[in-house]
């Protein structure tokens, strides 16, 4: 069965993904999004009963490090770049 | 009337070195934003590694809470959007946490425990700190990245005394694993309270979750809190929401906290950067190797070997450091009750007197058992014995050595005791003759100068025995 993106659908969304649009915007990525929704829709269709999710291609062995620390190098150039600061708080506008 | 329904979401901060999948400093306390690097600030193209430190110590936990431990568990993200992370989602764990189903029994009072299901344990980093101030808000990301451990229960908790007791049995729990250091003051052990009330058996009413609570007490208090307004609503008739609400220290109630109704979809996905971890039978060995018994058993144990009451147990079993020292001591001296009663009273208060730890005060477990036994053989008395516990924390000797040197040894012998009996009877003549003329009262007197004349050392039977003697 076809999955329309309705446009209540398109706003939730958005909003989880913190992106705005115009009401045109909108009418235009339904549209779009539905043909992608769709893409989806016919590989569901393939039968995958007994078959374990492939949430990692190529994985041989754990990945794990040591637990030891490096010096952060660049903590201070990292800083550099923040809109503002205050003894070394990077400020932004209250989220309260 | 009303059945209560509380599980707990219990965080705790791992005792690593570096945070979890960077290798930046994980330290409590350092300057704001110095522990902080591309990775745990989310910088595009970077790559998270699993610190092997912080999954041991998960395993560690999730196996002494008697869960299933996962063959293959998966790190996942978990969306969000709020400044405390960077990357605008933390990673965590859903699917296949390191440990599910599992259980613990915790002491709720003197011979009653109750068993407590786990619903899962499960690994994640831990998010910034934020300081919010007038019109702007204050990140500081040193505590990003974190390796942050999660313990949820199932709501087999029956109300706000029960979840304090619980909250403190974990926190020694955790101490004993030596895993976190369960430092609620610091943020390194939180916790998160879900509670639901309803008719009795009416089974699950609807939930509530209550957010900031940084001690046991607050648990309770808010939990108590919250009892009384639903029970409340109850009787009014009105309807429980299901919401989040936030416990007001200064004023001892919960209060609501606006939330966005869409905000609650995460949104999980496997993390493509971090493969799933898959425990080899090594490390599930190594995992089993770092168990330890457990605090309530511990307790049990203390008090079935070397006979402790009640109250002895709890002191004594309060950190696993303490109850290890306890039991190489009355190893040492084979004196059980009298060991944990040193602990308890005198050891203590010179402790604070001093203001001293066990473990770096002058006090090693062998000078304890060196002590007692002394003490416990009739070698010395119980003046001496308190005397000379002083001694060693003033002059960091043995007692052995101390008591030689200082000459406390107790005089228990008549030709040791006579000179000293007959150079009193002459200081104090009328005295004595007194008692010869009938008057019996004055003895104690005589005893007094004795102990006085051999600084307590003298074995007061002894005196009593060698006065009778002489006096008729």
């Amino acid at each position: 069965m076809k999955h329309i993106m309705d446009i209540r659908e398109l706003e939730i969304t958005a909003e989880l993904a913190q992106i705005a649009f115009t009401p045109a915007e909108l009418e235009r990525l339904g549209r779009e999004v539905t043909q992608m929704v769709s893409y989806f829709e016919k590989m569901k269709e393939v039968d995958t009963d007994g078959l374990e999710p492939t949430t990692h291609a190529f994985v041989k062995a754990n990945r794990v490090r040591p637990d030891t620390v490096t010096p952060s190098t660049l903590a201070d150039a990292a800083l550099e770049r923040a809109p503002e600061l205050e003894d070394r708080f990077i400020v932004i506008p209250n989220v309260l | 009337m009303y059945d209560t329904f509380v599980g707990l979401e219990i965080h705790i901060h791992l005792l690593t070195k570096s945070k979890v999948f960077c290798s930046c400093k994980a330290h409590y306390g350092d300057e704001p934003n110095t522990n902080v690097c591309p990775v745990c600030l989310g910088y595009p193209g970077v790559l998270p590694v699993l610190n092997e430190e912080a999954i041991k110590l998960a395993y560690v936990v999730a196996q002494s809470l008697n869960c299933r431990l996962s063959p293959r568990t998966l790190f996942e993200r978990k969306n969000y959007f709020y400044p405390d992370l960077p990357k605008n989602y933390q990673i965590s764990q859903f699917s296949d946490p390191v440990g599910e189903n599992g259980f613990i029994d915790v002491p709720l009072a003197e011979g009653v425990t109750k068993r407590i299901r786990i619903h899962d344990v499960h690994l994640e980093e831990d998010a910034g700190k934020m300081i919010h101030a007038g019109d702007m808000s204050l990140c500081d990301y040193n505590r990003t990245g974190y390796p942050l451990l999660e313990i949820v229960t199932e709501p087999d908790l029956s109300g706000g005394e029960e979840a304090e007791k619980f909250l403190q049995y974990f926190q020694r729990l955790v101490r004993y694993l030596h895993v976190s250091d369960g430092n609620m003051e610091e943020g390194s052990l939180r916790c998160d309270a879900n509670i639901s009330i309803n008719k009795t058996g009416g089974g699950l009413g609807t939930k509530v979750e209550v957010k900031n609570l940084n001690s046991s007490r607050f648990v309770r208090k808010a939990l108590e809190f919250e009892f009384k307004r639903q029970s409340a609503q109850f009787e009014a008739g009105t309807r429980i929401v299901q919401e989040t609400r936030l416990w007001n220290e200064n004023r001892d109630v919960t209060e609501s906290m606006r939330s966005k109704e869409s905000s609650h979809d995460y949104r999980y996905f496997p993390e493509p950067d971090l493969p799933p971890f898959v425990p080899s039978a090594d490390f599930l060995r190594l995992v089993d190797s770092l168990q330890v018994e457990l605090p309530l058993a511990r307790r049990e144990r203390l008090k079935t070997t070397w006979g402790l009451s009640a109250e002895q147990a709890d002191f004594v079993s309060e950190s696993k450091t303490l109850a290890d020292y306890f039991e190489t001591t009355a190893k040492a001296s084979g004196q059980g009750a009298s060991v944990a009663n040193w602990l308890m009273g005198d050891v203590q208060k010179e402790l604070k007197h001093f203001d001293l730890t066990l473990e770096a005060s002058p006090l090693s477990s062998a000078r304890l058992a060196q002590l007692v036994t002394l003490l416990e053989s009739g070698r010395i008395h119980i003046k001496i014995a308190k005397q000379l516990l002083i001694a060693v924390f003033e002059e960091n000797k043995d007692p052995e050595t101390l008591v030689k040197e200082k000459g406390w040894e107790a005089i228990t012998t008549e030709s040791q005791l006579q000179p000293i009996l007959e150079k009193v009877f002459t200081e104090h003549s009328g005295v004595v003759e007194a008692i010869r003329a009938g008057d019996q009262r004055q003895k104690g007197f005589l005893v007094g100068q004795v102990m006085q004349a051999t600084g307590g050392r003298a074995a007061p039977a002894l005196v009593n025995q060698l006065l009778a003697k002489a006096l008729g």
